[in-house]
């Protein structure tokens, strides 16, 4: 029995490896690797490191066109997201908490986000019919509501969890119902409110079809789009468009690797009864 | 003086009648428990009282002012509930605190009333704590202090010790008791335990299925309960109460007598029954004695009385504390 499970954890571990470790491995050789070098795909040791030079040159690519995009897409995913939590934890509160006729409405629209497939062109329709479209705020509108049935529903269940006895003492206290839901009911939702604000974070910084339709224009470019700089008819600079995704790649990882546990945690507060 | 005042209240949820007609008065600085079986509605008639609820129709006064369609927070009032409801995510000072912060009151006040209020339930040195920190002991009473930094008219309690173990309920019973008659508020207090009712109250009101069964002191109705139903609830054993033939033996509809009352002989008596089963509880043994032409009968007497189970005794009602119900 103990011999088996040491062969199934090493051959869980390889494929892992292999899955998660091994590309970002070839990521991370391919853009220390010169432009000839890389041109060849090989998975093989740099015949010289270069990785120095390289973050230079992407960084200064277009006349410093990466640093405009981190920019962008921390605009549109700090906004995204904080707007995110406070209508997902509004919404949220009052589904589970005022039971009224609306409420089956409401719930079907909230499912009705999460089933329905998005449709560009009309989307884009009623984006240049609203002076939105090609404008950070438009894509910051788009990905709150691509995102807002999924938060809603995680914070519904999550509240379900926080006894009604602390409204009614708030209520008894003096509290209107905003400062209920601000100074009583928010500061509870951390755990759930992590694993939202995380989840949706990467989501959006990692986007790209998002931003290629919604978001044209040289000035409006978001992180994942400046993977084109590199990336021609004609040639690929494949160091480059490589120290390009290892770039990107850093932030959301960072975040990750420190919210981890919380993340889990907001995932199943709820489900069971702690 | 009356501090609240119930009239005619009635609270339906749906096609379901819970209050069917509640009138009531208690008088300022009265301490006031609402007794019942589950379900008999007196956490709704105090969630009524308290605004958190409204009612189907009827007034509810307090402090002589129309508070119907008042906000609980305009009310005067103060709750204790029986999960406590403090703050998890608030420090003992900040949970005391709260309603005062809420009113943006300054934060020089808000801490002196705040050590007021500790100092007298004795938390000064937990009111850095959070809750999760805290005995159950602690957390009601940090609950207590909630209430009673808001100054209330009127205190209410939602079964406040019902999570407590029995040696700390008998212990915050007397300190529940002290503080009334320290802050000489009027309290009212819901409990389905009928030993924190007598224990505890000025006047005491049973509830039964949405209605007032009898309102009266402690003693009042342990002597002279009005209907069966507060015979069989307010003291404990419960009071034996015979229906049907033997009732109408004794010329009434049930015929109701105190175990304590009841004498027991090895020679003659009115009634006489096999021992069944012995519960000695030290100062006292109850007896339950299976009788030919009766229910079983309950009794109470001396601790250290030999007695066995399978043993026939005699057994005859005090005359002067027989209750008949018609």
């Amino acid at each position: 029995m103990k011999r088996r499970q040491l062969y199934t954890g090493v051959v869980a571990l390889a494929a892992s490896g292999v899955v998660f470790v091994l590309p970002f491995l070839f990521i991370f050789i391919t853009a220390a690797k010169t432009k000839q070098d890389a041109a060849s795909l090989r998975f093989s040791l740099p015949v010289e490191w270069r990785l120095w030079e390289n973050f230079i040159e992407v960084l200064q690519a277009r006349n410093y066109m990466l640093l405009l995009a981190y920019f962008n897409s921390t605009v549109i995913t700090v906004v995204a997201v904080t707007l995110l939590v406070l209508f997902g934890a509004m919404v949220g509160y009052v589904l589970q908490r005022r039971p009224s006729r609306w409420n089956t409405v409401i719930y079907g629209c909230v499912l009705a986000g999460l089933m329905i497939p998005p449709a560009v062109v009309p989307t884009i329709w009623v984006l240049q019919s609203l002076g939105l479209f090609k404008s950070i705020s438009g894509m910051i509108l788009i990905q709150v509501a691509y995102g807002l049935a999924f938060t809603v529903l995680l914070f519904r269940s999550f509240i379900a969890t926080i006894p009604r006895d602390l409204d009614e003492a708030a209520i008894i206290d003096g509290a209107k119902p905003l400062q209920i839901f601000f100074r009583v009911v928010l500061p509870l939702l951390k755990p759930v409110t992590v694993t939202v604000i995380v989840v949706q974070s990467i989501a959006i910084f990692n986007d790209f079809t998002n931003p290629l339709y919604y978001l044209p224009g040289r000035e409006n470019v978001t992180v994942q789009l400046t993977l084109y700089n590199f990336q021609g008819q004609f040639q690929t600079q494949f160091n480059l468009l490589f120290m390009n995704i290892l770039l990107v790649t850093i932030p959301p990882l960072i975040v990750f690797v420190f919210f981890n546990r919380q993340i889990v945690a907001g995932m199943t507060a709820g489900a069971v009864k702690g | 003086m009356t501090s609240v005042v119930l009239d005619n209240v009635r609270k339906s949820f749906g096609s379901l009648d819970v209050m069917k007609g509640v009138d009531l008065t208690i008088d300022a600085g009265e301490f006031c428990v609402f007794v019942g079986p589950s379900g008999c509605g007196k956490s709704t008639l105090l969630r009524i009282i308290s605004g958190l609820e409204t009612s189907s129709s009827g007034k509810v006064f307090i402090d002589g002012k129309d508070v119907t369609d008042a906000e609980p927070s305009q009310r005067g009032i103060a709750m204790v509930f029986q999960s406590y409801a403090l703050y998890p995510h608030l420090t003992v000072a900040e949970n005391i605190g709260f309603g005062l912060s809420l009113a943006k009151r300054p934060k020089a006040e808000i801490a002196e009333k705040v050590k007021q209020t500790a100092d007298i339930l004795q938390l000064s040195h937990l009111l850095d704590r959070k809750p999760k920190a805290l005995s159950g002991g602690q957390r009601q009473r940090v609950a207590i202090g909630r209430a009673i930094i808001r100054n209330p008219k009127v205190f209410l309690f939602d079964e406040p010790l019902s999570n407590l173990d029995a040696s700390l309920r008998a212990q915050m019973r007397m300190e529940l008791t002290e503080l009334h008659a320290k802050l000489g508020a009027t309290m009212i207090y819901v409990t389905h335990d009928q030993v924190e009712a007598m224990t505890m109250a000025d006047k005491i009101v049973v509830l039964n299925g949405g209605t007032i069964e009898q309102v009266g002191t402690p003693m009042a109705l342990y002597n002279n309960p009005a209907t069966p139903f507060v015979a069989g609830f307010i003291g404990s054993p419960k009071m034996n109460l015979f229906e049907g033939e033997a009732a109408k033996r004794e010329s009434c509809k049930t015929y109701g007598i105190r175990p304590e009352h009841i004498s027991l002989s090895t020679t003659d008596g009115k009634w006489h029954g096999v021992v069944r089963h012995i519960e000695r509880l030290g100062a006292d043994t109850v007896v339950h004695l299976d009788l030919p032409e009766l229910p079983s009968l309950v009794v109470r007497t001396e601790g250290d009385r030999s007695i066995s189970v399978g043993q026939t005794l005699f057994a005859s009602p005090f005359k002067s504390k027989e209750h008949r119900f018609s």
